[in-house]
């Protein structure tokens, strides 16, 4: 489904590791425009910490990381700045508690990227209603399901226009009736042509929207290919026997 | 009778003293305190240990002594009226109870909001400014209210230096009258008020700023 070839993030040789432990022995990817890619894996195998490494707010050891050719790794560049356009999705939502659904999306566009106060409005409205959320803009997070208050997130991301979205975890907080309409807005992102990295167990996600899964193990990647391969023909037995479990739950 | 038209004015001469007190150690006491615990979370190792040692030692002595210790020792250095000296001593102990108040309720704002705030592209101090302080403050009331009453009450410790407010006054009263009952009857429920008009404010701001669930 890649819709072309120039390469968003590119990933080379990553390590990371808290104390003694390893989480990431040297990672490499690339990822190109329009690509959906799923990270799967077992708990504890350095997916979330790999997602965290491209937008540095975990910062690796060493290896580098490049988000539309410039590279993120390099301590000179405005972090800042290249984070504004990479958006971030987390499992437990970090919707901004104090203020509303439509402050929590206009917080950045006035205060990050210094639009003025009703060019944002306007904007964050139209984010919200992407999400099928107007109708919720004077809520609180406090006041909002949990489906609800990620699709907020999700909002808040894209109002800042990012050029790839990072999605942790975005459904495992959720109640299972609610993961639903979160799947259906990512979907619709991807179908968009959004290049998007997630690390999800939603395997009917994988199965119906994204180009590619990288299955993880032990901060390594074991193997990646095209869902139809992973899920039905995937070359190592470790890859069959993961997939075919969470295929089960789902 | 003479309670009402003597005493009481008497006493009330030295209510402006003692509500300036109060500010002022409350006022800086607050500017500082924020300052010291915005550095102590975020500013390194080294700072944060610094000022924890300040915090440390101004928490484990008696705020008298830190009082005749911080008075003399500003005395040496510049020429400053007691009152200035009294109320200055007094800030430089709440900022040192402040300081953990205010940290306390940064540390209670989930780590995922600053990194929510950092994911969108704010730096530092703009994630610190606009989403962990407005969440941090409304932690604080309940804790900052109690540090409040006992400022007041603190204020009175300024009449060892020789400031003219309310206790000071009540007790030149006792001593010309030899009435020291009525006299610090009356001082105790100026006192009463003070703080209890105070902590009715802060619940009142407490409830009036929070956040919708």
């Amino acid at each position: 489904m890649p819709k072309s070839d120039k390469l968003i993030v590119k990933i080379e040789n990553v390590h990371k590791a808290y104390g003694r432990e390893q989480v990431l022995k040297g990672i490499s990817m690339d990822v190109t425009e329009g690509e959906v890619v799923v990270l799967v894996g077992p708990s504890g195998t350095g997916k979330s910490t790999l997602l965290r490494c491209i937008n540095q707010l975990t910062v690796p050891d060493s290896g580098k990381v490049w988000v539309n050719g410039v590279e993120l790794t390099n301590p000179k560049i405005d972090i800042d700045k290249a984070r504004q356009h990479i958006g971030m999705v987390f499992q437990d939502f970090n919707l901004f508690n104090h203020l509303t659904a439509l402050d929590n999306v206009l917080l950045g566009l006035i205060h990050v990227l210094g639009m003025k106060k009703e060019k944002a409005h306007d904007k964050a409205m139209l984010e919200l209603k992407r999400v099928g959320l107007a109708n919720k803009c004077s809520n609180y997070p406090g006041q909002l399901s949990g489906g609800q208050k990620q699709r907020v997130a999700i909002a808040r991301s894209l109002a800042m226009e990012p050029i790839v979205m990072l999605f942790d975890e975005p459904t495992s907080a959720l109640d299972p009736e609610l993961i639903g309409e979160v799947l259906t807005v990512m979907k619709d992102l991807a179908v968009e042509g959004m290049t998007m990295i997630c690390v999800t167990h939603e395997i009917g996600f994988a199965r119906d929207v994204c180009s590619r899964i990288v299955f993880m193990e032990y901060g390594e990647i074991i193997e990646q290919g095209n869902p139809d391969k992973m899920l039905n023909n995937p070359d190592l037995p470790r890859t069959r026997q993961f997939l075919g479990k969470i295929s089960e739950l789902h | 009778m003479e309670v009402l038209t003597v005493l009481v004015p008497y006493i009330l001469r030295g209510l402006s003293i003692t509500l300036e007190v109060t500010a002022i150690a409350l006022g800086f006491g607050l500017f500082f305190g924020a300052i010291l615990a915005i550095l102590r979370v975020y500013g390194g190792k080294i700072l944060s240990r610094v000022i924890g040692y300040y915090v440390t030692i101004l928490r484990a002595l008696p705020h008298i002594l830190l009082l005749l210790v911080i008075y003399f020792m500003i005395a040496r250095v510049v020429n400053l009226s007691a009152f200035w000296a009294g109320s200055v001593s007094l800030a430089i102990i709440s900022s040192a109870y402040q300081a953990e108040i205010i940290r306390g309720a940064i540390q209670s704002v989930p780590g995922g909001q600053m990194m929510a705030a950092r994911s969108i592209g704010m730096n530092r101090f703009k994630a610190i400014w606009y989403v962990i302080i407005p969440q941090a403050f409304r932690h604080a009331i309940p804790p900052w209210s109690n540090e409040a009453a006992i400022v007041i009450k603190d204020s009175s410790l300024v009449y060892i230096l020789g400031v003219p407010e309310i206790l000071r006054q009540a007790q030149y009263y006792s001593a010309r009258t030899y009435k020291p009952f009525t006299a610090y009857v009356t001082v105790a429920a100026i006192y009463f008020l003070l703080t209890f008009i105070t902590n009715r404010g802060l619940d009142a701001v407490e409830r009036r700023i929070r956040i919708p669930a």
